[in-house]
């Protein structure tokens, strides 16, 4: 049985490791995109990022000062046995990591009506939850930092080309620039409703980099936008380069004629880790 | 072009020989914040001629600190720098009137500040954003903090710092700006970006849903 002591633990290790370590595919895309620059200063730039990367998952530090706004994603087996009060566990999980966590996070969450800081309010730590096939549950921790977060944009087209898709995308990059700490994952989500739209843009930078999307006709999308996106030439840092994105993640769900299309940025450290949490209290990490 | 390591204070002439591209290493003393409300606050002491708690001059970096009092003592815990477009309306006030030679962060400044700087004498660093191992390592001590009523990333500090960097000039002394030419290069490239989306598009589709 999952219990809530379990969650809440889940809950302060994924946030805390989120923090301190670059994922693996991350990793390894921008050593590959070493390879691929071809300015001694951009490739220097993402020799930097590996080299931080490295050392704050070494040193056991954070990569980045800003530990966002805490955001959770609680994907539930239809098989998975638990008990008790499962986003409170989350909450108060998240609570005790910031009275505990060593160094201190910064005050990065607002209320926006009154622009005072702290780490949580209403709505916020972020938990979405969806039923999902399987004996487990899988926690996804996301601290999402508005720096590559504030650049997202949604608009709603009626009945849009690929090549008007295509197009938005890029007049969204092109308002980001240099500003965004790029090389970022792009995240498109097409139709469906307005949240939808944005849930799937959200979700599919999740999506490891390098993996092929199963839509053979996004699979191509996702190509070719990576390409245009790279020949903007912001580059490592927004300061030029070849490397702008390190992949262009696009998922799409079916809608109205007028089509809502979003657009979001994970800057290069690309935070998230995830967990599996089986019904005998087994935890595996994931990422 | 060789590193320079500029040891602060620096003079006008050293920095106008620094080109957008180069590669920096900072040394010396500088202010820093990560905050809007500091920012206002300095504007606000400027329109009042009120002093600052901490000196603003040479150096100001948009970087916001995480730190320690420890018996009244403050250390800093790490550093990251921040997107310094939001502090754009502030910049050339401030560069202007407290005569800064370096000013810093990550995503550039905009067109006003290009020219205060070019004006003034003073370049802009880009610092590496997701640095914050490598950057927090160069923080040698704090100097001293001013507005204790903000939160720790919020305030105004004077920080002395050893070889911090590699920094990237992203905007230098003579009117050039990277993030600019990067802006206008990507724009110009945008009618052949599009071709080529199309093209391989094209190719690609059932010619159903061309």
């Amino acid at each position: 049985m999952i219990d809530e002591a379990l969650i809440n633990r889940v809950t302060r290790e994924l946030y805390s490791a989120a923090l301190r370590k670059v994922p693996d595919d991350t990793k390894r895309a921008l050593a590959r995109a070493i390879e691929h620059e071809t300015s001694d200063a951009s490739k220097s730039i993402l020799r930097l990022m590996l080299q931080s990367a490295l050392a704050a998952e070494s040193s056991d530090r954070f990569v980045c000062s800003d530990s966002g706004i805490p955001v959770y994603l609680l994907e539930i087996g239809g098989a998975a046995r638990w008990q008790g009060d499962i986003k409170g566990a989350i909450t108060r999980g998240f609570a005790q990591l910031v009275e505990t966590i060593q160094p201190p996070l910064l005050k990065h969450v607002s209320n926006p009506l009154t622009n005072e800081r702290g780490y949580a309010g209403k709505d916020i730590p972020s938990i979405s939850v969806e039923l999902v096939d399987g004996d487990h549950i899988d926690i996804t921790c996301v601290p999402k930092a508005l720096g590559s977060g504030r650049w997202t944009q949604i608009e709603t087209f009626i009945a849009p080309s690929l090549a008007d898709i295509e197009s938005f995308v890029l007049d969204v990059v092109l308002k980001a620039g240099s500003q965004h700490c790029p090389p970022v994952i792009v995240g498109v989500g097409i139709g469906g409703t307005f949240d939808h739209a944005a849930k799937l843009a959200t979700r599919a930078t999740y999506r490891p980099i390098g993996s092929i999307n199963p839509e053979p006709t996004l699979a191509l999308m996702e190509e070719r936008l990576t390409e245009a996106v790279n020949a903007t030439g912001f580059g490592p840092m927004g300061t030029g380069g070849v490397t702008t994105a390190l992949g262009v993640h696009v998922d799409y769900a079916f809608g109205h004629g007028y089509t809502p299309v979003a657009v979001c940025f994970n800057c290069w450290i690309n935070r998230r880790a995830k967990a599996r949490i089986f019904n005998d209290g087994r935890v595996e990490r994931i990422e | 072009m060789a590193e320079p390591h500029l040891s602060l204070p620096v003079s006008r002439d050293q920095i106008r020989e620094l080109r957008v591209g180069d590669t920096v290493f900072l040394s010396g003393e500088v202010t820093a914040t990560g905050g809007l409300p500091a920012h206002k606050r300095m504007i606000a002491c400027l329109d009042n001629q009120q002093a600052l708690p901490v000196p603003v001059k040479d150096a100001l970096l948009h970087l916001p600190t995480m730190m320690d009092e420890r018996d009244g003592r403050f250390e800093v815990r790490y550093v990251n720098p921040t997107t310094s477009t939001r502090f754009a309306s502030f910049m050339p006030r401030l560069i202007k009137e407290f005569d800064l030679r370096i000013v810093g962060g990550k995503g550039g400044l905009d067109a006003p500040c290009v020219e205060a700087m070019r004006d003034t004498g003073c370049v802009y660093v880009s610092l590496l954003g997701g640095g914050s191992p490598i950057l927090s390592d160069a923080i040698e001590a704090v100097v001293q903090v001013g507005w204790l009523d903000l939160p720790s990333h919020f305030r105004l500090m004077r920080l002395s710092i050893r070889e911090l960097g590699p920094l990237t000039v992203g905007i230098d002394a003579h009117g050039n700006s990277l993030f600019e030419q990067l802006s206008s290069r990507a724009r110009e490239r945008l009618p052949e970006i599009r071709r080529r989306l199309d093209e391989r598009r094209e190719s690609s589709l059932h010619p159903e849903l061309k």
